[in-house]
């Protein structure tokens, strides 16, 4: 049961009208790991996450959550048993307690942990007896966020978990977020922290305007992006320095820029024998690898 | 907890309109009682005349017209509300990631409301009930039973009208205003064309009234509660099947 | 155990663990049959994945330095090395601080030799690595 994916789609796209929101995206998401969902706004994260929950229908394309088909009802239903699911607007019914709102949520699920929603709730100072439309963004944001931790699910999908969050919060989710996952919860969330991504996630996916740019795990990012700047007695030519893994090289003068996503080597062996004065070879953020990534599309 | 839900979301609406109508239909009685009863209650003897009785009845009919009134207006409102409010005040991405079906979602809010319709339809008259039978002035249950079933077994179908369109339309004033003038042009339109089947002639007891006593006839259109309820399935089978088909 | 892992290095995380638990246990703040954090443990307080863990572990396992015991959690074994080792990291000591005077003489500030430092240990580190 453990050999499944968490989630695989085939082709999924989603469209309105002329727009194409979500394009033939192929995602392969493993279990027991972290696996953060990068994208810029309109990427298509949400939509894509909205189908994999049954919300909306695709347009086109196929996809299983836990081995059960999304686009069936019923298979649909009984994958969100086993899926704690956090929507980006963090939403809570404003007419009900905190306490309502935990009781509901428990009402719904077998695998909720009592121990940890005591827990959790004493950390997060909520008030028990205040109503939802009372409670500060941070509150609301911390009282949504404990309905899916005080579960042990075999999935977690986060859409933007640390949006409202003071660094405080954002700690203590990250600590949350990683103790589940050393109980075998396999956790997929969307951020536009990506100082939060670098530390805790295995795996990134990068969406770009539906389509799928890059799958990755970050040991392998970390292990082969580099920035190399070089400097040459005369004038380089970017045509040089076309070789594969180059992804993009700016000149300016007698300085070269130089970003590949693998063959670093090969590039400062280039500059070496095209008599470069200075080659430093520098590792690369995973902003900066998502920033150029992005930009290059 | 989906029962839980419900209840909170549509509490103050049923108690405001279930203190509403029964003090409405407790005051109205009252106040007819002492019209009848020549201004002292409890009735005397030689008071409870026919002719005196059938006083009574026209005004328990006439409390029944406003009745109708003001509980069409509170199931229409007790319809409003559902997943496609829902979605535009955000909570929808809550409500249906539940690992329940749209369908049992529907199924607990309609059935709520159908309750709630119940108890406004039972609690007035009851009241009536209670009231004009300490006053002495009593009415048979099967006067007010019949009251009842006309007014839920007919009316029903304006909850299930306002059911669909809060399962169109989001927003907040013109789902309920949409219903009402629907509501209205029924009214208006059938009784022009199609009287015999106006609903709301079957529900406030037009149709089966007796003009020299005022009572009730034992015989109750049933074809026409029957049609009326049937209406009001299709009604709801189709809210159904229009949230299932949506997206959020 | 105070680790610490920096994510602006260029080099994976666990890598990164995996060094710092064998410098430690090559300075002897780890002794032959100290037991490691468990790995949900060391993940909260590190706050990264409990696979960057589990991985350092893994490969210390693989490599001799560490001995997992079901149920039990990570256990040191080092043999008589230690001391070997600490006399080399004297000596490295001494030389890169006659280096450094030499550099100063030449004219370089400590910033420009920081650079240059760590840009030769980066790159041709790599390279080893990458052979």
């Amino acid at each position: 049961m453990t050999n499944e994916l968490a989630i695989l789609t085939h082709g999924l796209t989603k469209s309105y009208g002329h727009d194409e929101v979500v394009r033939g995206l192929d995602l392969s998401i493993g279990r027991n790991r972290i696996t953060a969902f990068l994208g810029r706004n309109g990427a298509g994260k949400s939509t894509t996450i909205k189908m994999l929950l049954g919300l909306i229908r695709p347009t086109a394309g196929s996809g299983t959550v836990l081995g059960k088909q999304i686009s069936d009802a019923k298979q649909n239903r009984e994958m969100r048993k086993r899926v704690a699911y956090v929507a980006e607007d963090k939403p809570l019914y404003s007419y009900m307690t905190v306490e309502q709102t935990i009781n509901f949520a428990r009402s719904f699920y077998s695998d909720w942990r009592i121990d940890v929603e005591k827990r959790l709730l004493l950390d997060s100072e909520l008030p028990a007896n205040r109503k939802v439309k009372s409670l500060s963004k941070g509150m609301r944001t911390k009282l949504a966020l404990l309905l899916a931790f005080a579960r042990r699910p075999d999935l977690f999908i986060l859409d933007e978990p640390s949006e409202g969050l003071d660094p405080v919060g954002i700690e203590y989710l990250l600590r949350t977020l990683v103790s589940s996952s050393a109980d075998g919860v396999s956790i997929f969330f969307s951020s536009h922290q990506i100082a939060e991504v670098e530390r805790v996630a295995d795996h990134i996916c990068i969406l770009e305007k539906g389509c799928l740019l890059m799958d990755a795990s970050v040991d392998q990012v970390r292990h082969s992006y580099r920035r190399i700047d070089m400097v040459f007695p005369t004038p380089p030519s970017e045509r040089d320095f076309r070789i594969p893994g180059v992804e993009s090289v700016k000149t300016a003068g007698h300085q070269m820029s130089v970003f590949a996503s693998r063959n670093a080597e090969e590039v400062v062996e280039r500059a070496h024998s095209l008599s470069a004065v200075s080659v430093e070879v520098a590792p690369v953020g995973l902003r900066d690898v998502f920033l150029e990534t992005v930009r290059e599309n | 907890m989906l029962w839980y839900k419900a209840w909170l979301e549509t509490r103050s609406r049923f108690l405001t309109s279930l203190a509403t109508l029964t003090m409405f239909s407790s005051i109205f009685v009252h106040h007819a009682l002492y019209i009848a009863c020549m201004n002292t209650l409890p009735c005397s003897e030689e008071i409870k005349s026919s002719e005196w009785r059938s006083e009574f009845h026209r005004l328990l009919f006439i409390n029944q017209q406003y009745v109708v009134i003001m509980w069409i207006l509170a199931v229409v409102l007790l319809a409003m509300g559902g997943l496609v409010r829902e979605k535009a005040l955000g909570t929808s991405s809550l409500t249906l990631t539940l690992p329940v079906s749209r369908a049992r979602l529907m199924r607990v809010r309609v059935a709520m409301g159908v309750f709630q319709a119940i108890a406004l339809g039972v609690v007035p008259w009851v009241s009536v009930f209670v009231i004009s039978s300490r006053a002495r002035m009593p009415i048979s249950i099967t006067q007010v039973g019949s009251y009842v079933l006309l007014l839920i077994g007919g009316g029903l179908v304006y909850f299930a009208m306002a059911i669909l369109i809060s399962s169109l339309i989001t927003g907040e004033y013109t789902a309920p205003a949409l219903t009402f003038g629907v509501v209205l042009l029924a009214a208006m339109l059938f009784d022009n064309w199609l009287r015999r089947f106006n609903v709301w002639r079957l529900v406030t007891g037009d149709f089966s009234i007796d003009r020299n006593t005022f009572l009730l006839s034992k015989h109750l259109p049933w074809p026409g509660i029957l049609a009326s309820l049937s209406a009001a399935a299709l009604m709801l089978l189709a809210s159904v099947m229009a949230v299932q088909r949506r997206e959020f | 155990m105070l680790f610490k892992l920096n994510t602006t290095t260029g080099q994976p995380l666990y890598l990164q663990l995996m060094q710092q638990i064998r410098h430690a246990t090559e300075t002897g703040a780890l002794q032959d049959g100290d037991q490691l954090p468990g790995i949900r443990t060391l993940a909260e307080k590190l706050v990264v994945s409990p696979n960057t863990i589990a991985k350092a572990y893994s490969e210390l396992e693989h490599e001799g330095l560490l001995e997992l015991r079901q149920g039990s959690g990570a256990f040191v074994c080092v043999k008589r090395r230690i001391r070997s080792l600490t006399d080399s990291v004297h000596v490295a000591r001494r030389r890169i601080r006659d280096l450094i005077d030499r550099l100063r003489d030449d004219g370089l500030v400590d910033e420009e030799i920081r650079r240059a430092f760590e840009a030769e240990l980066f790159f041709t580190g790599e390279i080893a690595r990458k052979r």
